[in-house]
């Protein structure tokens, strides 16, 4: 079987959905050039990540940010800023009402459930956030009441993991102590121990995932290491 | 969070935007500068909810590519890049930058496959995101990405 260079670039990229992923690992057991082009990918990107990093970690010239401060002074700030949480959430049902997912109720932020609001954002609590600050998508208990499922990287390089509780589902990055709630999904179908048959709900959850990553999903050695590592 | 809060907090990722495009650091700081000054005038074009980041990305994007073409009529896309040069030499923050390998051959690639490999592989965005930044094709978007990425490893060997 042959994979053009598009597809194990995007391999690298950790960009494919499962299937299509599965079939350049296949390929790629059977074909140590094609592993080997694909470190050649990954290393190229940690050199030029490296390469740049100098140039975000030095300090910003001062007459640049001095324009943005007299701006913020000066401009009269006419288009009122919507408040953040509340396009959030607007976003959060108008999204599910296009999937055509709300078949179940979407947990609300006062629901003491699992998510909580503070400052204007939400975050995970109770359950949800001892499940994934801690658990390991590796090693659930089959009764485990929040199941963790990929983590990953963000492009803003947060760890993110998927979760789901119930019939809620949701995207929550790490960020200091919290664990941020960037997506919800009602309408989760728990079928008992079989995710193969996990439905639309499920589908978006991992799609929006999947478009969320900066590289792979982690496996279970790196999963562990990151959480040993308090997310850090 | 404030419009001009939100953007002094992307400074620094869309300085490193500026300097993976442009081809000198001097060049890389009047765009962050440019480009800063066109996002106040046109902030009211911002829709409040959607991402700020990418906004700005395309605005910078957008200012770069007009400056490419002007450069390109007068002849001047081939100037090398002088080694050795500083950034921020502005507001009395100087930093000396080794301009290594790496960011000698990202110089060398054409603007398109530039800006494709500078958003994926430094900044991070997912291939649909860049693509829509760009306002291209995800395969378009590909497939540039798959050239200049291998420009690069055939300029840079095994050294990578």
């Amino acid at each position: 079987m042959t994979i053009d260079p598009e597809t194990l670039m995007a391999y690298a990229d950790g960009e494919l959905d499962p299937v299509a992923a599965k079939r350049v690992e296949k390929a790629i057991g059977a074909d140590p050039a094609l592993a080997a082009q694909v470190e050649r990918h990954r290393k190229l990107t940690a050199s030029l990540r490296a390469a740049f990093e100098p140039v975000a970690a030095a300090p910003v010239p001062s007459s640049i940010e001095a324009m943005l401060s007299e701006s913020a002074k000066v401009v009269p700030l006419a288009p009122k800023p919507v408040r953040r949480e509340r396009s959030f959430w607007m976003g959060a049902v108008a999204a599910s009402l296009v999937a055509g997912i709300l078949a179940g109720p979407l947990v609300f932020p006062r629901d003491p459930g699992g998510i909580a609001m503070r400052d204007g954002t939400t975050i995970a609590s109770g359950e949800v956030a001892k499940a994934l600050a801690t658990q390991l998508a590796s090693a659930q208990a089959p009764d485990a009441p929040v199941r963790v499922g990929v983590t990953f990287r963000d492009g803003a390089q947060r760890w993110c993991r998927t979760f789901e509780s119930g019939t809620t589902g949701g995207i929550a990055c790490a960020q200091g102590n919290d664990w941020r709630i960037e997506r919800l999904y009602g309408g989760m179908s728990r079928q008992e121990r079989d995710y193969r048959q996990a439905g639309s709900a499920t589908a978006a959850m991992m799609a929006d995932a999947q478009a969320m990553m900066a590289g792979d999903a982690l496996d279970a050695a790196t999963e562990r290491a990151a959480r040993d590592a308090g997310w850090r | 969070m404030r419009f001009e809060d939100e953007l002094l907090a992307y400074l620094p990722r869309l300085r490193r935007f500026a300097h993976a495009l442009a081809r000198n650091a001097t060049d890389a700081d009047d765009l962050l500068q440019a480009s800063v000054e066109r996002a106040i005038l046109k902030r009211d074009q911002w829709e409040p909810g959607t991402r700020l980041d990418s906004w700005m990305y395309r605005l910078m994007r957008n200012l770069w590519i007009d400056t490419v073409r002007v450069e390109t009529r007068r002849g001047e896309t081939f100037v090398p890049p002088e080694a050795g040069e500083r950034v921020g030499a502005t507001g009395g923050q100087e930093m000396a930058v080794e301009l290594g390998k790496v960011v000698q051959a990202m110089r060398t690639l054409p603007p398109e496959q530039r800006e494709a490999v500078a958003l994926v592989m430094i900044e991070g965005f997912a291939y649909k995101e860049a693509a829509a930044i760009l306002d291209i094709p995800m395969g378009t978007l590909t497939s540039r990405l798959v050239r200049g990425r291998e420009a690069l490893m055939a300029r840079l060997g095994e050294a990578t």
